[in-house]
């Protein structure tokens, strides 16, 4: 279940950055989703606030204007009030007057048409109620109404309910305005926190970038080590990394000196008790000799094969050309009794991503057998294809009848005396390439009938 | 011909100089580089056999010495470790073939006579200058194509002025070459040798095949029949 959603995570969430800026988003959002809630709330309360004390102020000025009836069933207030809008119809300001009883003893001219609202009464005596109503037509009103009792004559006294009321309508625009302009404000700064953050966010992740960047170098072979300055952060990392690739360069040295030190330490001895054989008498010897042939080629096979280092993401891409060159100036030189033409013709610019002595062995085992086997002419091709790269050699002799071909690429290399020259070779190029660099290699006709040998290899990069 | 064997292991430099001697060459063995490196620059050697992993000096640094200097003889090289980037780096360094041990003598042999006859501009293992043959896998001398009977002194003799044919070969350098450095040498058995195989070559005395030039040498003067 949490590896779920782990995996969930990591496949909408790709990067740091992504990850770091929708959460640093998520928390502003919230922040400031509950900031505007909260301001908005304080800015309602004061506002409402606002409307309760203009109301009141109202009631108060009515109470001031107003003159009671002695008999309390009256009360009169001048034609023109202060409040201009409680003499207007339909200004949303309205007012009125109850007696003892709830009757309406006097109400504003902005009622004029209406139907009065009915006031609460309220509960305390001197005490102004604020309130929200609903008038006849369910509209809501914000009420403002207070019970006095007014002595009007001596000893007498008289119970009466003043009461204003006010259509939201201003309350409620002044609301939506401040709102706006709230969330406007909010969005803005908003947005301008997430841009602001991004900009840390890149500028912080830089030095990652940079070790990104390194490494690719290290890949593509332009450079051995990271080099800092780093953060503080990063500095383990980059130290680890160094200390990681000098020690894997150190192993790799080690390995190989210690396989050719066993190989020379193995294969003297080897070559004595073969030139011991020599003289000696017969029936014994060819035992021996056979056994020591065994011996010498799988101690060839086997050491050929560990010392392949394989493909090496960290190596610099080698060009083919020079190395074939070589290769082929040497193999003329050793079969220059036989008069043999060498053809080399490769695609300008081919790389190989491995090892330098892998690639020797690869060209050298092919190009050697197809000298050893070749009557006139060798030839050794090389271009690309796709993503890959393909070696064609080719030589002019007998060739390697299909039902010779998989033995002679059978593990191990077991090639009988016949084959010798084709086995060990062929058998040993096929596991670099197969095993070491995932290439493959296969065995075909020459047009003239001799032996072709395709071997196709990642490009490099 | 005089081949010098570098070789650290005492085993197979002693077998090896052995077999050479056995197959008629004179033979300097060294078993370090540096004095082996001595040798080739100071002897006058035909060909040189270097193993490629000496405990004191790169082989392939004595081959690009020697070359640096001047000396043009054959050098086969020897190697464990039979990777192609040995062979090649030694090929490179000025090396003309190589073996990977453990090797046959007889493959070891083959390669060592193909060096020296490339080394004279011969390509075939016959060397021919009508009507004298001389087969040098097999040992054999025709003339006419009748065999000529040879003991082993004389037949390294004819080879070394057959391959050499036209060229005017001194009484020092055939000794030197023919005869390792501490042999005891001595230039009236040359002659005598040369004198015993002028009668078996031409018995009617009608060739001539080698002339005597008074105090400069001798000269295989038979035209070769291939380059």
């Amino acid at each position: 279940m949490g590896l779920r959603l782990r995996r969930f995570w990591r496949s909408i969430l790709p990067s740091l950055q992504a990850r770091l800026l929708t959460g640093a988003g998520v928390v502003l959002l919230a922040f400031l989703g509950l900031t505007g809630l909260s301001l908005e709330q304080g800015f309602r309360y004061s506002a409402l606030e606002a409307v309760e004390q203009r109301l009141q102020a109202q009631v108060y000025m009515l109470l001031g204007t107003a003159e009671p009836e002695a008999d309390g069933s009256r009360v009169r207030l001048p034609e023109v009030l202060p409040e201009a809008r409680l003499s207007s119809p339909l200004s949303g300001l309205y007012a009125g007057v109850l007696d003892e009883q709830g009757e309406m003893i006097w109400q504003s001219r902005s009622l004029l048409g209406l139907v009065a609202p009915t006031p609460t009464t309220p509960p305390i005596l001197g005490e102004p109620l604020f309130t929200s109503i609903k008038d006849a037509a369910g509209n809501d009103l914000f009420l403002l109404s207070l019970r006095v009792d007014w002595e009007t004559a001596p000893e007498q006294y008289h119970r009466f309910t003043f009461w204003v009321a006010e259509e939201p309508a201003g309350f409620n625009e002044q609301l939506a305005s401040y709102r706006r302009s709230l969330w406007g404000w909010l969005l803005g700064s908003g947005v301008l926190l997430l841009v602001a953050q991004s900009l840390i966010l890149r500028w912080s992740l830089q030095p990652l970038r940079r070790a990104e960047r390194q490494v690719a170098e290290i890949q593509a072979g332009r450079r051995s080590q990271l080099s800092g300055p780093f953060p503080r952060e990063l500095e383990a990392l980059a130290d680890g990394l160094n200390g990681l690739l000098r020690q894997r360069q150190q192993h790799l040295e080690r390995y190989r000196n210690a396989l050719g030190d066993l190989a020379h330490s193995l294969k003297t001895p080897l070559a004595v008790l073969r030139g011991a054989l020599n003289p000696a008498g017969p029936e014994l010897p060819e035992v021996v000799r056979e056994q020591v042939e065994r011996m010498n080629r799988t101690v060839d096979y086997q050491l050929q094969r560990a010392a392949a280092s394989g493909r090496d993401f960290l190596a610099r891409p080698l060009p083919v050309a020079p190395l074939a060159g070589k290769v082929v100036d040497a193999l003329a030189k050793v079969y220059h009794a036989k008069g043999l033409t060498i053809a080399l013709e490769l695609e300008p610019g081919l790389q190989f991503q491995g090892d330098e002595g892998d690639l020797m062995e690869i060209l050298g085992n092919l190009a050697d057998n197809a000298c050893k086997w070749g009557r006139r002419r060798v030839s050794l091709r090389g271009h690309r294809e796709g993503d890959c790269w393909r070696l064609e050699v080719q030589d002019d002799g007998p060739g390697i009848p299909p039902d010779q071909r998989s033995r002679i690429l059978e593990r191990g290399g077991r090639a009988d005396s016949a084959t010798a020259g084709h086995g060990i070779g062929l058998a040993v190029v096929r596991d670099l390439v197969e095993e070491a660099y995932g290439g493959s290699l296969e065995i075909g006709d020459a047009p003239g009938g001799g032996a072709l040998i395709r071997v196709s290899l990642p490009l490099a990069g | 011909m005089r081949i010098l064997v570098i070789e650290d292991e005492a085993p197979l430099r002693e077998q090896l100089s052995q077999q050479l001697r056995a197959a008629g060459y004179a033979v300097d063995s060294a078993a370090d580089g540096s004095s082996g490196q001595y040798m080739g620059e100071e002897y006058p050697i035909d060909l040189a056999v270097v193993d490629l992993g000496l405990p004191d000096r790169d082989g392939v640094g004595i081959i690009r010495y020697w070359r640096e200097r001047g000396r043009r003889f054959p050098v086969l090289i020897l190697t464990a470790r039979g990777r192609w980037q040995d062979k090649v780096t030694g090929l490179d360094a000025g090396a003309d073939d190589y073996l990977v041990k453990p090797f046959q003598i007889e493959e070891l042999l083959a390669r060592l006579k193909a060096l020296l006859r490339r080394a004279e501009g011969w390509t075939r293992s016959v060397l021919e200058c009508p009507p004298v043959a001389l087969d040098t896998a097999s040992q054999q001398v025709t003339v006419h194509g009748q065999p000529v009977e040879l003991t082993a002194y004389e037949y390294r003799l004819l080879e070394y002025l057959m391959l050499h044919a036209g060229q005017v070969v001194s009484k020092t350098e055939l000794s030197e070459h023919l005869y390792e450095e501490d042999a005891d040498r001595d230039s009236n058995v040359l002659e005598v040798l040369v004198g015993r195989l002028r009668r078996k070559l031409d018995p009617q005395r009608t060739l001539n095949p080698i002339d005597t030039l008074r105090g400069r040498g001798y000269c295989f003067r038979l035209a070769r029949s291939q380059g």
